[in-house]
């Protein structure tokens, strides 16, 4: 099987962290690198759980740090989803990869310019590093294989009624990736809200009793403590999808649309704006995923935290 | 049983138009007065046509008020692509011999509406200036009126932009003005109104009636069917602005959801957007639309044609 090369930049937080457990175990992904950005947590704070992470997982690729900031508005956290560290819950074991020298940008650059295939770049986060990276290295577009990011939604928002966390932390950069011309899958809310995983689907993963299981059921179980009290029957796990959609496309319906972030707006800024009618006559430039085979999902998510019982053979 | 006073602000239009006819033919209301805005076509014309609808209706004694000739602050937006150069699909219909009314909408507005002691009910099925003009000139309006029933905007979509619907885009400011407002509101959005389909070929004893009613009624629909036909409505066109007038007598074939209803004002793509909070985990402090989201639409064509053939 050819592999797909990737770049995983995020921002983790729970549902990141989830996507970057089952990116490890999937086969038909090289992971190249991780890039953390500020989003869920201050840029530290992700940082250091993208380095345990790794650790958890038994990831052993460059990490590097980017932006703490994003481009043009502050910065906006959600430690009412993820806790003081971006990633309470259950105790996770130490760094043992030190961060890289260079920036997130510099790191994704220097990976692209040396590799003799395009590379798929997964952001879970904020899209500031990629951003980034397409502002100062216009020339390595055609290294970029696609860009598939868990952001905005087409029917609306969840941080405001109008925008998704996501991309209302960093609109400007959303919007200059998705001007970019580079193919595009978008993980919005239309999607990640039903890529739900309920409690006695929790109880199954706990019951696999390796180390990963164990951590992801605890984040589960953190997670599902505030979406709880939102009124969510189950723990949306956002950021599996952005994974997923370049790992696993038949899992998701997509749709082919122009869709433009809004960058001024009163109640609107960060909001994502699809184009049903065709009313602005322009190329799709998204695939956006809208639904989700959402037990084949949930197999799936159980089966990769099986894979660390023995770490032999990748799903 | 008494019966409800009702004001209705319309920018007729052939849906509008529509509307009126089915108004005109509820038992349970009694129409105070209609006001007319600029919106599809141009004032002059909207407050023609709805004279002359009245007119057609044998409705005449109903009084017609002019509006708003432009939106507070945006420039003017109309749609004589879909509703013709006249707004009644270019459909000539008699002119009205009624005496013309010289007093303001808002002016007349407000009057009934302090007079119905908090019984009046709005139904606004074009842009909101006229009731944003009245908001503004009596601020106690808003006490006196029991609710307002509003065709325009969409949680998803739009159709004047990919973000916003005609009606809002047309005034954006004015019906923000509305939506703060606490005048509690009724929003039939493309969400619901897009899903209010008349099959115009299923309307076969309206057809075979002949009256001037269904006459003009066939011949003004011709036009925007042509065009519906383009967008993938198959012999269908929706009847956005019935939408809230069939409402008023028969609540039970819509069904909704309560949400906070902002409007956008400042957005680079997203002017005129109707921002709802419906599906978000955010919500507004205010949360006082109750937001149409689907019809049956099989009892939506049985009762306009019910109504329609009692001309």
């Amino acid at each position: 099987m050819k592999k797909i090369p990737v770049i995983l930049d995020g921002d983790p937080g729970h549902d990141d962290a989830i996507a970057w457990v089952m990116a490890a175990a999937l086969d038909v992904l090289d992971i190249k690198a991780l890039t953390t950005v500020a989003g869920n947590q201050t840029l530290d704070k992700t940082t250091l759980n993208a380095q345990k992470l790794a650790s958890l997982v038994g990831l052993d690729v460059p990490i590097a740090k980017g932006r703490e900031v994003p481009l043009l508005g502050n910065l906006v956290t959600a430690p009412n989803f993820h806790g003081e560290s971006g990633l309470d819950g259950p105790p996770l074991p130490k760094p043992k990869r030190e961060i890289e020298s260079v920036s997130a940008t510099e790191l994704m650059a220097n990976i692209l310019e040396n590799s003799n295939e395009p590379i798929a770049i997964i952001a879970t986060g904020p899209t500031t590093n990629v951003a980034s990276l397409l502002l100062s290295h216009p020339e390595l577009k055609e290294k970029i294989r696609c860009i598939s990011f868990m952001g905005g939604g087409l029917r609306g928002g969840n941080w405001s009624s109008a925008a998704e966390f996501n991309v209302i932390v960093d609109p400007e950069a959303l919007d200059i990736v998705l001007k970019s011309g580079i193919p595009i899958y978008m993980s919005g809310l239309d999607v990640t809200e039903k890529a739900l995983c309920y409690p006695q689907e929790i109880e199954k993963i706990r019951a696999i009793g390796n180390p990963v299981s164990d951590v992801v059921a605890g984040w589960l179980d953190f997670f599902m403590k505030h979406l709880t009290s939102l009124g969510w029957k189950g723990a949306t796990l956002h950021d599996p999808c952005a994974v997923l959609a370049i790992a696993k496309p038949e899992l998701f319906e997509f749709k082919e649309l122009y869709v433009e972030v809004e960058l001024k707006g009163r109640y609107t800024r960060g909001a994502t704006i699809p184009d049903y009618y065709g009313l602005n006559n322009k190329a799709p430039n998204v695939k956006a995923a809208v639904n989700i085979d959402r037990e084949a999902f949930i197999d799936l998510l159980i089966t990769t935290c099986k894979f660390y019982s023995e770490k032999e053979v990748k799903v | 049983m008494a019966r409800k006073p009702i004001w209705i602000d319309t920018d007729s239009g052939i849906d509008d138009a529509i509307a009126l006819l089915v108004a005109f033919q509820l038992e349970s209301i009694d129409i105070k007065g209609i006001s007319s805005v600029s919106g599809n076509v141009e004032l002059s014309k909207t407050f023609k046509n709805n004279r002359n609808i009245a007119y057609l209706a044998g409705n005449e004694h109903i009084k017609v008020y002019a509006g708003a000739d432009r939106p507070l602050n945006n420039d003017q937006n109309l749609a004589a692509n879909i509703h013709g150069e006249n707004g009644l699909g270019d459909v000539e219909i008699k002119n009205s011999p009624v005496e013309i009314e010289t007093e303001k909408a808002w002016d007349k507005l407000y009057e009934v509406a302090k007079a119905s002691k908090g019984e009046l009910e709005i139904v606004a099925v074009g842009p909101l200036t006229n009731i944003a003009t009245a908001i503004a000139k009596y601020p106690d309006i808003e006490a006196y009126i029991k609710r307002i029933l509003i065709m325009g905007g969409a949680i998803e979509g739009g159709n004047k932009t990919p973000a916003a619907e005609f009606n809002i885009y047309a005034d954006p400011h004015a019906a923000e003005i509305v939506f703060k407002s606490n005048i509690p509101k009724v929003m039939f959005g493309l969400d619901v109104t897009l899903k209010s389909v008349l099959k115009v070929k299923e309307l076969k004893k309206l057809r075979e009636k002949e009256s001037s009613v269904s006459k003009f009624f066939f011949e003004a629909t011709d036009r925007i069917m042509k065009i519906y036909n383009t967008l993938g409505f198959v012999d269908s066109i929706c009847l956005h602005d019935v939408c809230p007038v069939l409402y008023l007598e028969y609540p039970e074939i819509f069904s909704g959801e309560c949400a906070g209803v902002y409007v956008e004002t400042e957005g680079e793509i997203t002017m005129g957007k109707t921002v709802c909070d419906l599906r978000s985990d955010f919500k507004f402090d205010k949360r006082d639309t109750l937001v149409m989201l689907d019809v049956d639409s099989t009892k939506f064509l049985k009762t306009i044609e019910r109504l329609l053939l009692k001309y």
